[in-house]
């Protein structure tokens, strides 16, 4: 993981006890992971009564870098070991490391889950409806008898609620053929699982 | 022979074969425990085997199961004779044999799963591996209880994405954040300064939509940290090369660029000046976009010029001037457009005559040019040959003055020359003296130059030396980090196996005591060779002095009658030690026979054979005493 110097700078003045106590610092960093996770939170650390009297740059600078320190941790599924040698070398203390891993680590899922949803994919299936319809005879002929399947697929998109259908009918031997490509994609998937 | 007992005793109770805690050697194993290990063993190898745990009841069942596993282990590849008789009736030699063989045949299978490549695509294979595993076993739940597509399943609780529906793209946005605030040596402006101070709003709340936070600070992120990296790469090959600081270098190549851009501007505006369109240009392209397709060819033109010209604000406000004065109002595009190309006709005309007036007038001028450097020419070659012929005229003059008084004259003249030719050498001499320290003094500033240039040079190279291998132990140091994190982890999942020491620790002994034994064994071969030459000598130096005497005396014997009694006494004597000798070595000789014979009999005593053929009887009579027992449940069923 490679933070920049500027994020290294802010960091630097995060663990300096001149500039933010302790107090304060435990209050950033909790602020830090709900201002990134929680659409809400986003501002609470504009409301927050702790750092009305110091220099407010200073406090954004250190937010800014702490917040870019949750991401990019995340991001790369650091453990507290590899988080605990960087933030040393920024020269915190040890009991700043440890509240910063306290919370890291119980956070650290929503921060993922928060980053996973960063994406375009194409649209996912969620569940079908099927139906079954005999299809006796029509207008030309007297008897067709034959069994058509109406199938109709709930998809999810991205960026818009609610499900959009996809719909379709098929003979037996079309679903035959659409369950066998299912079923090999599952033993690919299986495969891989395995390997 | 303990050792390997205890080898095979241990691999046998750790595949799980149950064994008395006494049994400390082979010698000990009865038939059943003897046949269930090997059961186990086979069951280990091979993984289903269809041979029951114990040895059974019926005789004729043992055979069968005897049998069984002779045709087993051949199978597996084992060379030598078995058979039934092996198992039930078994010597403490050919176990051991097949112990070995089997056990060598176990570990084989363990070793080779544990060894695998440690690379990070592995890993990263294996990670994918695991949460497709732990996703695919996952059951289907309805998409409507999904928390905005995710779920948490398992214990811990970990989350899988399901659903995408609250996905969202990646769009990064900039984002302001103060930069060195408390850094005193980078004063900020001091409304940058308020500004970060009051009005910023903090660095979660500055996206419109919260969800490109993240993503426009990761962009913001790795753009400083490549932009860092490019600024080290060109530092450390062009900027350092180039022997300035930091600051003069920077300021060089933003004054280098900004000449760039300035001298390109200038090229293309002198590129569209000299095609000749003026202001109306805008005129024409406001006509093209309006529909009329006149002078295509030059509309085209006139369109590149344009949109050229609007890069210079000069020109486009005047251009928008002149068009706004310009446009008629009320009057049709028609009468414009003609109105248009009547002027444009008359300023052509003009803009020719101009042009050839201009053609004109600067010929003439140029043959000015030509004429006045002509003359300028011949009166400096003018000047020249009159100040020639002055001095030409003084010499002469001053000669003819001289001429009266000729000798005198020429005495003093002779004399000024003398005194002058003298001067000459004085000075000359002078100036050596000045000459000389300044040259060395030039040399010496010039060495000295020279060699703090190549020092500095040399420097250089070293810096750049050192930060190569700064650069290079960095990377040795994370890859190391890497591989020891790697390999902890392996070796955690990895099952201990304690035995390894003691083997190892075993096999030095052997190997060590193996050596002893050999050396021991080559002294002993060089005494007996020793001694075997010896004795060569002995018996042929004998032999010599037997032949010398018994001829000595010989001679002498016919003589007299005491050295024929001698003589006899010699050959007496001669025969009675040949005797000794024979003796002697028939008596080792019957004693190498008496030791293999005693070892014979150890390995016969062994076999056990004779209560192999007890055991042999003994089943013969159950096996008679069952068939009888079954012939009667027969005779009495039928």
């Amino acid at each position: 993981m490679e933070l920049s110097q500027l994020v290294l700078d802010g960091l630097i003045l995060a663990g300096d006890a001149a500039h933010v106590n302790d107090k304060g610092f435990s209050v950033l960093v909790t602020r830090a992971f709900d201002g990134l996770i929680d659409d809400r939170h986003k501002n609470l650390i504009a409301k927050d009564p702790s750092f009305r009297g110091e220099d407010q740059a200073v406090v954004k600078e250190v937010y800014a870098a702490l917040v870019t320190l949750v991401a990019e941790a995340a991001k790369h599924d650091l453990d507290t070991s590899s988080i605990s040698s960087l933030l040393e070398e920024c020269k915190f203390n040890n009991e700043r490391i440890e509240t910063f891993n306290k919370i890291y680590t119980a956070k650290k899922q929503l921060v993922q889950i928060l980053l996973s949803g960063v994406g375009t994919t194409p649209r996912h299936i969620v569940d079908v409806d099927w139906r079954l319809d005999y299809y006796i005879k029509n207008n030309h002929l007297e008897k067709v008898n034959e069994a058509v399947y109406l199938v109709s697929l709930k998809t999810e998109v991205s960026e818009s609620p609610g499900l959009k259908e996809v719909q379709f009918s098929c003979t037996q031997e079309q679903l035959q053929d659409l369950v066998g490509k299912l079923k090999d994609a599952c033993k690919c998937l299986e495969k891989i699982s395995q390997s | 022979m303990e050792e390997v007992d205890n080898i095979i005793l241990h691999s046998l109770r750790s595949i799980g074969c149950d064994i008395d805690e006494e049994v400390q050697s082979l010698k000990q194993f009865s038939t059943e425990v003897i046949v269930a290990c090997t059961v186990k063993c086979l069951r280990t190898i091979v993984k289903d085997v269809d041979l029951p745990s114990s040895l059974p009841q019926g005789t004729a069942a043992k055979f069968r199961v005897g049998t069984a596993l002779a045709s087993n282990l051949q199978a597996l590849g084992y060379r030598g004779d078995i058979g039934y008789q092996t198992f039930l009736y078994s010597s403490e030699v050919d176990i051991r044999k097949i112990f070995m063989f089997l056990v060598d045949k176990l570990p084989k299978e363990t070793v080779e799963t544990t060894e695998e490549v440690l690379g990070s695509s592995v890993l990263l294979q294996r990670n994918i591996a695991s949460v497709l595993s732990r996703q695919l076993a996952s059951l289907w739940v309805s998409p409507y209880i999904k928390n905005r597509g995710i779920t948490m399943r398992g214990q811990p609780q970990t989350w899988q994405r399901e659903g995408t529906c609250c996905m969202y793209h990646f769009h990064a946005s900039h984002v302001i954040v103060p930069e060195g605030s408390t850094d005193l040596t980078k004063p900020t402006p001091k409304a940058i300064k308020v500004y970060h101070q009051s009005s910023l709003p903090f660095v979660t709340g500055q996206c419109l939509h919260h969800g490109d936070t993240a993503p426009s600070l990761m962009e913001a992120n790795m753009a400083n940290v490549t932009a860092q990296q490019e600024w080290e790469a060109e530092w450390n090959s062009a900027g350092l090369a180039s022997r300035l600081s930091q600051q003069d270098y920077r300021s060089k190549k933003a004054q280098r660029i900004r000449k760039r851009i300035t001298d390109q501007l200038r090229q293309d505006r002198q590129r569209s000046e000299a095609s000749g369109e003026t202001t109306n240009d805008l005129q024409q392209l406001l006509a093209t976009i309006g529909g009329r397709g006149v002078g295509a060819a030059k509309t085209k033109g006139s369109r590149f010029t344009h949109t050229e010209k609007l890069l210079f604000a000069k020109d486009d406000e005047k251009a928008l001037s002149e068009v706004q004065s310009q446009v008629p109002v009320g009057k049709t595009e028609e009468d414009i457009q003609k109105e248009r190309e009547e002027e444009l006709t008359k300023l052509k005309d003009e803009l020719n005559s101009l042009t050839s007036n201009l053609e004109k007038l600067e010929l003439e001028v140029r043959k000015f040019t030509a004429g006045s450097q002509q003359m300028e020419e011949e009166i400096a070659n003018q000047t020249r040959a009159n100040l020639e012929k002055e001095e030409g005229y003084k010499v002469k003059k001053r000669t003819l003055d001289l001429l009266p008084d000729a000798e005198n004259n020429i005495a003093k003249l002779q004399a000024v020359v003398d005194s002058s030719a003298q001067r000459l050498l004085t000075l000359a001499s002078q100036w050596e003296k000045h000459r000389a320290p300044l040259i060395d003094q030039y040399r010496s500033l010039k060495d000295t130059a020279s060699r703090t240039e190549s020092e500095a040079q040399r420097k250089l190279e070293e810096i750049k030396e050192f930060r190569k291998k700064l650069k290079q132990v960095q990377d040795e140091a994370r890859g190391k980090e890497e591989l020891s994190k790697q390999l902890r982890s392996e070796f955690e999942r990895m099952t201990k196996e304690v035995n390894r020491s003691a083997y190892t620790k075993r096999i030095m002994e052997i190997v060590a005591n193996i050596k002893k034994q050999k050396m021991e064994i080559d002294k002993v071969l060089i005494d007996t060779r020793t001694v075997q030459k010896e004795i060569n000598q002995l018996s042929g130096k004998l032999d010599r002095q037997f032949t010398v005497t018994d001829e000595l005396i010989f001679r002498d014997a016919k003589k007299d009658e005491a050295v024929k009694k001698a003589y006899r006494y010699l050959a007496a004597l001669h025969e009675n030690c040949e005797l000794l000798i024979r003796t002697v070595e028939e008596t080792g000789g019957i004693m190498r026979e008496i030791r293999e014979l005693e070892d014979q009999i150890m390995t016969e005593d062994g076999k056990k054979t004779l209560e192999n053929l007890d055991k042999i009887t003994a089943d013969l009579q159950q096996m008679k005493g069952e068939n009888e027992i079954l012939l009667k449940k027969r005779k009495a069923k039928s």
